[in-house]
């Protein structure tokens, strides 16, 4: 599963939608799915897959489905 | 304000989320937040009050704002992350509140405010929402006017609850519309059409089950059944915006069970005491005496508390209500002490090793 992959399938995970509902524009709140709950579970989900532990400034900023691939860099995780 | 502005608050709710998940989805011994009544003096008078507001209740007392402070730098040290601050109607003592929020430090929890909407014009949502305020649950019973006025004890509540949503909405603060859901309308229209009010207008449902406590006390048969429980759980899966302490909000699937809240949720009452709940008028000490700490690790002594429950003690557990919640004038002022009703063989010393924040 290629990292592109993997990302899209923690936002599913989490948030129990259907790939189809996955889009660029994506973003907190946009979606019942993703509040603050919703948030919680997604890092952990892109915690458990990539095997990493975030610091809560970037859990802050993790704002959307595009912001979340340019935090994933700081922790060496490529997401293309 | 959004919980994400808060950073502490973050840290904690996600060390709450990590515990969760380690523990099987069970709240186990993780303390998660703090139900405060600020003061127990109101304006309506509820057919259901588990306070006795409506009977005039030790109506003056306050907690001083001193050991509220000390209260919060505690709860912040056992890695409680959430407050609800309510009454009688909090929102008739502003004052009280204000300086609460501010004693409390705000920045470090997740706040919100029980009220019956009766006094939350804009103004006040606003000045709420600069405090610190996340979100405020407003109490209704009835999509028809009437039948809530009725039941509140007083004309015009309605539309004043209504009208509370909005300006909390307005404010920037979560809108939570609070309802109570017992054997007596569970299948109702009343509780259908709230839920369906609430999803079309972005604001969460917040569910509480029907308790035999305070003003009914003794009045088992408004306990929701298996049949009710399972249409809650419909409910539930239907509209995806229905919280409930005894549900883990983290599923998706919305199905699983966090357990019962008792001592995970510390209640405390103007006078100090610290009850196991709201609804479970059961005492287990008093921060003016003992530390919150100390409080909790009594309270897990207890196995009722202490080991994991599918039900709601208060409101689905017959048994229990049967045995520990039908003393004679028992209140949240008068509670039953725990070391006196519970037996040698639903103690259990072995320590607790309370959570620490992650």
């Amino acid at each position: 599963m290629s990292n592109l992959e993997k990302y899209s399938q923690a936002f599913v995970d989490a948030f129990e939608i259907e790939q189809g509902a996955l889009a660029s524009n994506l973003e907190y709140n946009s979606i019942p799915e993703w509040d603050s709950i919703g948030h919680m579970g997604l890092i952990a989900e892109l915690e458990d897959a990539f095997d990493i532990a975030m610091e809560t400034d970037d859990i802050i900023e993790f704002s959307s489905f595009e912001k979340g691939k340019e935090l994933m860099a700081k922790y060496g995780v490529s997401i293309n | 304000m959004a919980l994400l502005d808060k950073p502490i608050v973050v840290e904690k709710f996600r060390a709450f989320h990590s515990y969760i998940r380690k523990n099987n989805g069970q709240i186990g011994t993780k303390q998660r937040g703090i139900d405060l009544n600020l003061n127990n003096a109101c304006n309506l008078r509820c057919e259901h009050c588990f306070t006795n507001s409506p009977k005039g209740d030790h109506v003056k007392e306050v907690l001083d704002a001193d050991v509220i402070r000390r209260v919060a730098n505690e709860a912040h040290e056992l890695g409680i992350f959430e407050w609800d601050l309510q009454g009688g109607e909090l929102l008739l003592r502003p004052d009280i509140l204000f300086e609460t929020l501010e004693a409390m430090d705000t920045s470090r929890f997740y706040v919100y405010l029980t009220t019956n909407g009766f006094f939350m014009d804009a103004d006040m949502a606003k000045r709420l929402a600069e405090a610190g305020v996340n979100r405020v649950s407003v109490s209704i019973d009835s999509m028809e006017e009437e039948v809530h006025d009725e039941f509140r004890g007083k004309k015009g509540s309605w539309k004043k609850a209504i009208e509370a949503l909005k300006h909390v909405q307005e404010a920037g603060m979560s809108p939570y519309l609070n309802i109570t859901v017992g054997h007596y309308n569970a299948f109702s229209e009343d509780i259908k059409n709230l839920v369906e009010y609430s999803k079309d207008n972005d604001y969460t449902t917040l569910l509480n089950v029907a308790t035999p406590a305070g003003m009914w006390q003794k009045a088992s048969e408004i306990m929701v059944d298996e049949a009710d429980k399972a249409h809650l759980i419909e409910m539930r899966k239907k509209y995806k915006n229905i919280l409930r302490n005894l549900w883990n909000p983290f599923d998706r699937k919305y199905e699983d069970i966090l357990g019962c809240n008792t001592v995970n949720r510390m209640y405390i009452t103007p006078v100090g005491d610290v009850l196991v709940c709201p609804y479970v008028h059961i005492k287990i000490g008093n921060v003016y005496e003992q530390s919150l700490r100390e409080i909790a690790e009594n309270g897990f002594r207890f196995k009722p508390f202490r080991e994991h429950s599918k039900l709601c003690l208060a409101g689905e557990d017959k048994d229990f209500v049967k045995n520990y919640m039908e003393f004679e004038g028992t209140t949240i002022f008068k509670p039953a002490l725990a070391e006196d009703i519970f037996p040698e063989d639903q103690v259990d010393n072995t320590p607790v090793q309370l959570p620490a924040t992650a």
